[in-house]
């Protein structure tokens, strides 16, 4: 076992992870790379006590970034969970060898555009979008294990790397 | 004693549609916010909530429908800054008949216990039997 699901998600640990992504695939440990929250201890303890079983570890993106191979060889299956597509970029750029990120939450607020139902993007999330690519990662967007993943960039022209 | 406010945070249309099941069995009700989580970033959905709970004078209840969703830990998120606003979670039919019975002569905190325990009460399994 390893990592089981690298996702994007605004709301990070929530009912869809836990509940559909975390019954379905079993994960021992969750890492969320978020510098805001890492830094925020009443937060880093709300998230350690919502997915109750799991093991979660809230961590500033260069420790996630530091830790990724070590977990990829740990035994049990973990998750992976970022705010944004930036932050999704820096995970990589700071050495995560990451395949692929899928996208089930990024909600709307100004300045982004919708894709669908829940994940709209600005002008910096289509930026990070094409670099993540252009890097070799996948971009899937699947809110929950039962609907289909899509491809980011048929979804979204704008993300396909130039 | 004041009435106690309530504030419904749920996924979908569970709240409108909670609230509108408790009206079917105890008539029209004043007081209760419904707010729904769909399509809101958990910063938007502690907005939301803030905006609400701003205007309760003397606390009240966040209302939510599953501990550890988004709805749970925005309420959470939002409780911690004011003292006097209770969050409960796992929200059923006969708990928010419970709180509307007791919202008027009950303290928060006490009515938060109360509907604790009448959640933990209200499941119950009802076997069948052979013919």
């Amino acid at each position: 076992m390893s990592w089981l699901l690298h996702r994007v998600d605004d709301r990070l640990i929530h009912g869809q992870v836990v509940v559909a992504w975390g019954q379905r695939l079993r994960p021992v440990r969750i890492w969320v790379a978020d510098d805001a929250s890492a830094a925020d201890e009443w937060e880093r303890e709300l998230l350690a006590t919502v997915a109750p079983g799991i093991e979660v570890h809230v961590v500033p993106v260069a420790e996630a970034a530091a830790a990724y191979a070590g977990e990829a060889a740990a035994p049990g299956g973990a998750f992976l969970l970022v705010r944004d597509l930036g932050t999704a970029l820096a995970v990589v750029e700071a050495g995560a060898a990451i395949p692929s990120f899928t996208l089930g939450g990024l909600h709307y607020a100004p300045g982004r555009v919708k894709i669908n139902e829940y994940i709209y993007l600005g002008p910096e999330d289509r930026r990070a979008a094409r670099a993540l690519i252009a890097r070799g990662v996948r971009l899937e967007v699947q809110d929950v294990p039962a609907t289909r993943p899509q491809a980011l960039p048929t979804l979204d022209p704008a993300t396909a790397a130039p | 004693m004041s009435r106690v406010p309530a504030l419904l945070i749920m996924h979908a249309d569970l709240a409108a549609a909670l609230l509108r099941a408790a009206e079917k069995l105890y008539g029209p009700v004043d007081d209760v916010d419904v707010l729904s989580n769909e399509g809101l970033s958990r910063a938007d959905l502690e907005q939301a909530i803030e905006a609400r709970v701003a205007a309760w004078p003397a606390g009240g209840l966040v209302l939510t429908d599953m501990w550890g969703g988004s709805c749970y830990q925005s309420g959470a998120s939002v409780a911690r800054g004011h003292g006097e606003v209770v969050v409960v979670t796992g929200l059923n039919l006969p708990t928010l008949l419970d709180y509307l019975h007791n919202r008027d002569q009950t303290a928060v905190s006490e009515l938060a216990d109360r509907l604790l325990r009448k959640g933990q009460d209200s499941i119950r399994v009802q076997r069948g039997l052979p013919a």
